[in-house]
């Protein structure tokens, strides 16, 4: 094999049309073994084969620290000499635990199996020759060998892989192109015998270097030649490639990372508590053990009918044996259910989230969408939003609303309701939809009389990636970003059609007049260059730039002393009052030679290697500059419905809000006011004011709102310390601004946030460049919006608006909130109270480990008789209804201040279990015990009693009664007695024990009911003031 | 078809899904707690003075005749080699006994609850099957007392039979200076269940129930063996015994008592009638060797059992706190609708 030789690092080999090669390679895999080199493309989202599944979900089960230690303690049991409680005691909750879980993992694997063949509508076989067909994503890594495009062309939109919106081509080799082409496409494709040799398969997006062996020659190969999988085909019927990397050898694939999983707060202080109790049993059984020693040691000897039985152990030896024992008899302390308990409950929350019709969007079909299914609590619980503007606080449906030209300011910011369209009807492009009404422009448009006007509007229609499409005689445009849509469409409005474009040329209208401009480069627009340029050769043969950009980035290239400059800032500044969004507009002449120059500079820097990013950054640097301004767009982006009261609700639930925008200053200081983030007369703090010393005082005084910019954010996070000055400040403030912040701010803000204070911090976005935020914050929420679905797709929630944020926080959050902590405080209480009992009694057994329970209810205990009321009350439990939730946002404030599963909270839980453990074993002792007591009756009794108890105590906590919670109390305790009843033979309490034992069981329940009811009183009370 | 594609996604608008479930949601306010918590109280109170009283009313008469102390009538048959010892304990009732009177015999510091001790038994071979008396199923749970040292299988096998309380009593009253003997009743002392269910004695061989514990030995402390433990009633032998289920159902706790005998019948089925008794003891048992005690107990019972003040205490007790957390809410509550009052 030459080429190893002659290109290391050049390993993977691709034969077109080769079956045989490729099923030899295709890699395989049983159980968890894996081999072959060459993955098929159907990725597996789903895990089990039904070979496969009880080996691999065993094994993913017991890598669960609860789980192992229960099969520990199930191997113990089978010990003789230290089994306390039958070998069943505990397998059976254990079955029970891994039965449900396994049934719950089968289900979602199930589920993503469906959902898999449903989308993957075209199933491909590996390394078939492929095609893609027009805005279908493409389903492998491909190269591109021909399209039906002129010179193989393909335009795709990369979105989804790295956020960037705009539209980039891709071009076959001219051999292929020239040889594949023509009517006989197919039987040439099928007769195709390429061979490529490139790198293996790699998470790199942007490079690619490879080449293709053909008819004995070598052809270069690098990115440009590639379709990625994940990729949208736009512009192009069809293209034809060849499958290089396919399934999970895609660069996206091994491009995404291993999900991190969330853990909430709350979780978190479980996991403590657990491992709290779990040294509490080892403690306890410890000095049991030692009790047992000292029992040996001393009672024991004189009192033969035991000691006969130890056979002359030694105590020590005793007290080992009887430590083990007493760890088997103390773990029905460790809340094994609950684990499991928690993931149901979790999953069901989430599907009542889906299922919420108050959060379902009718336009777009979206319902709510909870794809992280291990925070619901914490949604009750944020103390930070943070939150992009565009297309979160606003629709991202941009209408062009006002221009400045020359001095002149044009169209008139009045509401839709009032607004008159133009009569348009000269232009026979027109497709309506502009809401722009300003006759002057018009009439100056078609007199001619501008000639700066037309220079703007040439501009738009010539400086953008629009894609047309003809349909019914008029042009329809594809654009990757909205701003460029609206403008283009302004533009043909007005009489500057956009017509077609070919890679070489862009044809446009001016005014019924059709003229071809010969585009000789296009610098495109990169999220952190913020404008783009196209480079084009007018009819008349001269060379002009025409650029596009954010205003800051435009004003600082234009040449030096331009005219006007006084109105220009001032109708920016206008523009910036009524929150409209502003593009400046600038051209360039460009000598012939200058450009001869250029070009040569830009074709050496396309064949170097290294960063060519930067490289290229500075090149077109150097093209843009000395521009002179055209004029000044302004986009009207409407805010969504219901936004300035969702943030007035949220704000009253004691949430900080902050706004992080690329937009400049004024604009999200007016986008602010409009919905409410601040009040009219709240003072702004920005600046200065931020790093002066007095500030904290005065924000204490009056309502505040800090505004930060980016650079002044970049260069205050130089200094440390900074970032808990500024969130303690932030604190004390109403909300927070921050203007022209790169996405990669974004997520350095909120891990600021996180860093510095102990809140939860949701982010909200709907773009791709908010990605990197929505992943950074506890709780990521991506809304569906105009901008593709990467946002969606990394974060934990999905909405389709914002104002459904108010739902998913207030209500959902908040009753996830409460029903989570009452639940595991009730399931600690139950499994702690209920195993400390062996504690007490072992003063009595002589510390001999003997079960103060029979075993078969301490099998059934936690799985049959204790699991159904507190899993209803999970699910239905409402503290406070839906309405009141949004009506009194305040309530909220129980879950930001974690009042209901904090360290204080649970050890209050851990010592009402304690105390609930020495009434539950002493009252029946000090009744029976001048009786004829025998064991089974004070194990009947005391066992009657903790789950009367229990009962009671759920009945207690239980404010929303449903037929389910009904029945599931009714049941539990039906199941009680029928078993009871069963597992012991007829007649159970002769004599007159049996009075004796309801009275008991009376005066038990009754101990806790004043207690408990005691406790809700005082908690009312508290909600009351 | 259209509008079923546009809102295919559309959730159900159903109570359940909508989490709009018709639900009864009780608040607790102070009008009902307040007077519930009051209620609840003088119940509780009224249940524990009337528990209380009945108590009082049941006769109890305890006699500890372990012979600790030297001057104690069985003090001679606390010497090991004293063996066939009987010792009398006299006493004397100054009123009527009522009856029905329950004869118990209690045992302190004896832990029938230690856990080797209550596995110490063979279910199976209890419930009369003869395969169970070569063999053992758990094999461990008899031992050391499976086997006697000529490795004969013991049945019944365990601590719990080879321990059985095997002193005996008879009760004699003291009429001018002759004893006439107080009949004790045996018969349905023992738990029903293990009498009819649990317990079951082996089929008998050719008539015989001797036979069918051919090839085992008896326990290593019984005197006699299983078949032969109530000479008198020839049914009430083996596994049926009733002073043998009534040890067999081990004590919860290591201070015990359990029924010996009920005086039903004859002359006393009335009660025991004042004047002096005098309790003859076959002693057997040893207790001294770890400290424990042995005693007797005669006592009547009521519809509430026997006797027992902590119930009716702790009765009291909870319906005491339950008047006073009562009285404490109101006094907050009208505290703070007072307070709401001046705000209003």
């Amino acid at each position: 094999m030459m080429f190893y030789d002659l290109f290391s690092g050049v390993k993977w080999e691709v034969r077109a049309n080769d079956h045989y090669f490729h099923q030899s390679c295709r890699r395989k895999s049983f159980l968890c073994f894996r081999w072959g080199r060459y993955a098929d493309n159907v990725v597996r989202s789903y895990k089990y084969t039904p070979l496969t599944f009880l080996p691999l979900n065993l094994y993913e089960q017991f890598q669960r620290v609860a789980n192992l230690f229960f099969l520990l303690i199930v191997i113990l049991q089978s010990v003789p000499i230290i089994a306390t409680i039958p070998w069943y005691s505990t397998m059976l909750p254990l079955l029970f635990v891994l039965l449900v879980r396994g049934c719950k993992d089968l289900a979602t694997d199930l589920v993503s199996l469906s959902f898999l063949s449903f989308s993957q509508s075209i199933l491909l076989n590996s390394f078939h020759l492929h095609r893609s067909l027009k805005t279908s994503h493409i389903s492998a890594d491909l190269l591109l060998l021909c399209s039906t495009e002129p010179h193989s062309l393909c335009y795709v939109e990369t979105a989804d892989i790295d956020g960037e919106t705009n539209l980039k081509f891709r071009q076959a080799l001219s051999v292929t192109h020239t040889e594949l082409n023509g009517d006989s496409v197919k039987q040439n494709l099928a007769a195709f015998d390429g061979i490529v040799w490139c790198e293996k398969p790699n998470g790199n997006l942007h490079s690619f270097k490879g080449e293709l062996h053909w008819k004995g020659e070598r052809h270069l190969l690098d990115t440009d030649h590639l379709l990625l999988r994940g990729t949208v085909l736009r512009n192009t019927d069809i293209a034809y490639g060849l499958a290089i990397y396919t399934g999970s050898d895609s660069k996206i694939l091994q491009n995404c990372g291993k999900l991190k999983l969330k853990n909430t707060q709350v979780e978190m202080l479980l996991n403590k508590t657990v491992l709290v109790i779990l040294l509490f049993m080892i403690t306890t059984a410890l000095l049991l053990a030692v009790g047992a020693g000292l029992f040996e040691h001393r009672v024991s000897p004189k009192y033969d009918v035991v000691s006969v039985l130890q056979r002359d152990s030694s105590p020590a030896y005793l007290g080992f044996i009887t430590f083990w024992g007493y760890i088997i008899l103390l773990s029905p302390s460790m809340p094994m259910s609950l684990y499991i308990t928690f993931e149901v409950i979790h999953m069901v929350h989430c599907l009542l989230i889906g299922w919420d019709i108050e959060m379902y969007w009718e336009d777009n079909n979206s319902p709510a969408q909870a794809r992280t299914t291990t925070l619901n609590e914490e949604l009750g619980q944020v103390g930070h939003l943070l939150s992009d503007k565009t297309g979160t606080l606003t629709q991202n449906r941009l209408l062009f609303r006002q221009c400045f030209i020359a001095g002149h300011i044009y169209g008139l910011l009045i509401s839709l309701m009032l607004f008159s369209p133009l009569d348009l009807s000269w232009n026979r492009f027109s497709c309506g939809g502009l809401k722009f009404s300003d006759q002057r422009l018009v009439d100056k448009l078609r007199e001619r009389s501008s000639p700066e006007c037309q220079e703007f509007f040439t501009a738009l229609a010539l400086c953008h990636t629009v894609m047309s499409e003809w349909r019914d005689g008029l042009p329809h445009y594809q654009a990757a970003s909205p701003d460029e849509e609206a403008l283009v469409c302004a533009a043909r409005e007005l009489g500057w059609v956009f017509l077609s474009r070919t890679r070489e040329t862009l044809t446009i209208s001016e005014m019924g007049l059709t003229r071809n401009y010969q585009l000789l480069a296009l610098l495109d627009f990169t999220s952190k260059r913020r404008r783009m340029s196209v480079l084009v050769r007018d009819p008349g043969g001269q060379l002009k730039l025409y650029c596009k950009g954010a205003d800051i980035v435009v004003l600082e290239r234009l040449q030096r002393d331009w005219p006007l400059q006084e109105s220009t800032e001032r109708a920016l500044e206008l523009f910036a009052q009524g929150c409209l969004r502003t593009l400046c507009v600038a051209v360039r002449s460009v000598p012939e030679a200058l450009w001869t120059e250029w070009s040569r500079t830009l074709s050496q820097a396309g064949t170097s290697t290294g960063n060519q990013e930067t490289v290229l950054e500075e090149i077109y640097d150097q093209m843009e500059k000395d521009l002179t301004l055209l004029g000044v767009t302004a986009i009207e982006d409407r805010l969504q419905e219901g936004v300035p009261e969702t943030i007035a609700t949220l704000r009253r639930a004691g949430l900080k809000v902050w706004v992080l925008t690329g937009d400049k200053t004024e604009t999200a200081v007016n986008v602010g006011y409009a919905c409410k983030l601040m009040d009219p007369d709240t003072i702004l703090i920005q600046g200065e004011e931020l790093r002066s010393e007095n500030t904290d005082r005065r924000a204490v005084k009056s309502k505040a709102a800090l505004v930060i910019s980016g650079p002044e954010l970049a260069e205050m996070t130089k200094a440390p310390e900074w970032g808990a000055k500024f969130v303690a400040l932030s604190d004390q403030c109403q909300s927070v601004l921050c203007c022209r912040v790169t996405p990669a701010q974004k997520a350095e803000v909120v891990e600021m946030v996180r860093k510095h204070s102990t809140s939860i911090t949701m982010a909200i976005g709907d773009g791709a460049n908010d990605v990197n935020m929505i992943k950074t914050a506890h709780i990521g929420v991506g809304l569906c919006g105009v901008e593709g679905s990467q946002a969606v797709q990394n974060a934990d929630f999905a909405l389709a608006q914002f104002r459904f944020l108010r739902r998913l926080l207030l209500v959902h959050g908040h009753w996830s909130y409460y029903r989570i902590c009452i639940l595991l405080r009730y399931f600690l209480y139950k499994t702690t109270a209920f195993a400390l009992v062996h504690i007490w009694y072992s003063f009595y057994n002589g510390f001999s480990a003997q079960p103060m329970y029979e075993s078969w209810f301490i099998s059934l205990y936690t799985t049959l008789y204790t699991s159904l009321p507190i899993q209803c009350m999970g699910f239905f439990e409402q503290d406070v209804s839906a309405k009141s939730c949004l009506c009194w946002p305040e309530i909220y404030s129980i879950g930001q201040k974690e009042q209901l599963f904090n360290p204080l909270v649970l050890a209050i839980t851990l010592l009402y279990s304690v105390y609930t453990s020495i009434i539950l074993f002493f009252i029946p002792m000090g009744i029976l015990q001048y009786s004829a007591l025998d064991y089974q009756t004070l194990a009947v009794t005391v066992q009657t009693s903790v789950l009367l108890t229990m009962t009671v105590e759920v009945i207690l906590h239980t404010k929303f009664w449903t037929k389910y919670s009904v029945a599931a109390v009714v049941f539990s305790l039906v199941a009680f007695f029928l078993s009871t009843l069963a597992l012991h033979s007829t007649r159970l309490f002769t004599f007159v024990d049996i009075t004796k034992c309801i009275l008991i069981l009376c005066i038990i329940i009754c101990v806790f009911q004043s207690n408990v009811i005691d406790l809700k009183i005082n908690m009312n009370q508290v909600n009351i003031l | 078809m259209k509008n079923e594609g546009k809102s295919a996604q559309r959730p159900d608008n159903t109570a359940f899904t909508q989490q709009r479930l018709p639900a009864w949601q009780p608040i607790l306010s102070a009008g009902i707690v307040i007077p519930g918590f009051l209620i609840i109280g003088l119940a509780f109170i009224g249940i524990g003075i009337g528990l209380f009283l009945t108590s009082q009313t049941i006769q109890v008469q305890e006699m500890d005749y372990t012979g600790v102390e030297k001057d104690s009538p069985c003090f001679r048959c606390t010497i090991p080699s004293n063996l066939n010892c009987t010792c009398e304990v006299t006493f004397s009732l100054s009123t009527l006994f009522t009856g029905p009177v329950f004869f118990y015999y209690g045992l302190s510091n004896y832990y029938q609850n230690f856990r080797r001790y209550g596995v110490s038994k063979d279910y199976n071979q209890l419930t009369g099957d003869t395969r169970y008396f070569k063999s053992r199923s758990p094999e461990e749970d008899c031992s050391p007392y499976s086997y006697d040292s000529n490795n004969n299988p013991i049945v019944p096998c365990g601590a719990i039979a080879n321990s059985i309380f095997n002193d005996t009593f008879e009760l004699y009253q003291i009429i001018n200076g002759t004893k006439k003997q107080v009949p004790l009743d045996g018969r349905g002392i023992s738990w029903w269940t293990d009498y009819n269910i649990k317990y079951r004695n082996p089929s008998p061989v050719n008539g015989s129930l001797a036979k069918a514990f051919d090839g085992t030995v008896k326990p290593i402390n019984w005197p006699r063996p299983a078949y032969e433990l109530d000479l008198t009633d020839p049914n009430n032998n083996g596994f049926l015994n009733q002073d043998f289920l009534v040890w067999m159902r081990r004590a919860a706790l290591p201070q015990f008592r359990k029924l010996y005998r009920r005086i039903t019948d004859g002359d006393y089925a009335a009660g025991l009638p004042a004047g002096n008794y005098s309790l003859t003891v076959h002693y057997n048992y040893p207790v001294l060797s770890f400290d424990g005690r042995k005693k007797v107990v005669f006592s009547n019972v009521s519809w509430m059992g026997g006797k027992n003040n902590f119930l009716g205490l702790a009765y009291l007790v909870v319906g005491s706190l339950c008047v006073v957390m009562s009285v404490v809410m109101l006094v907050v509550y009208a505290k703070f609708k007072f307070s709401d009052d001046d705000d209003a």
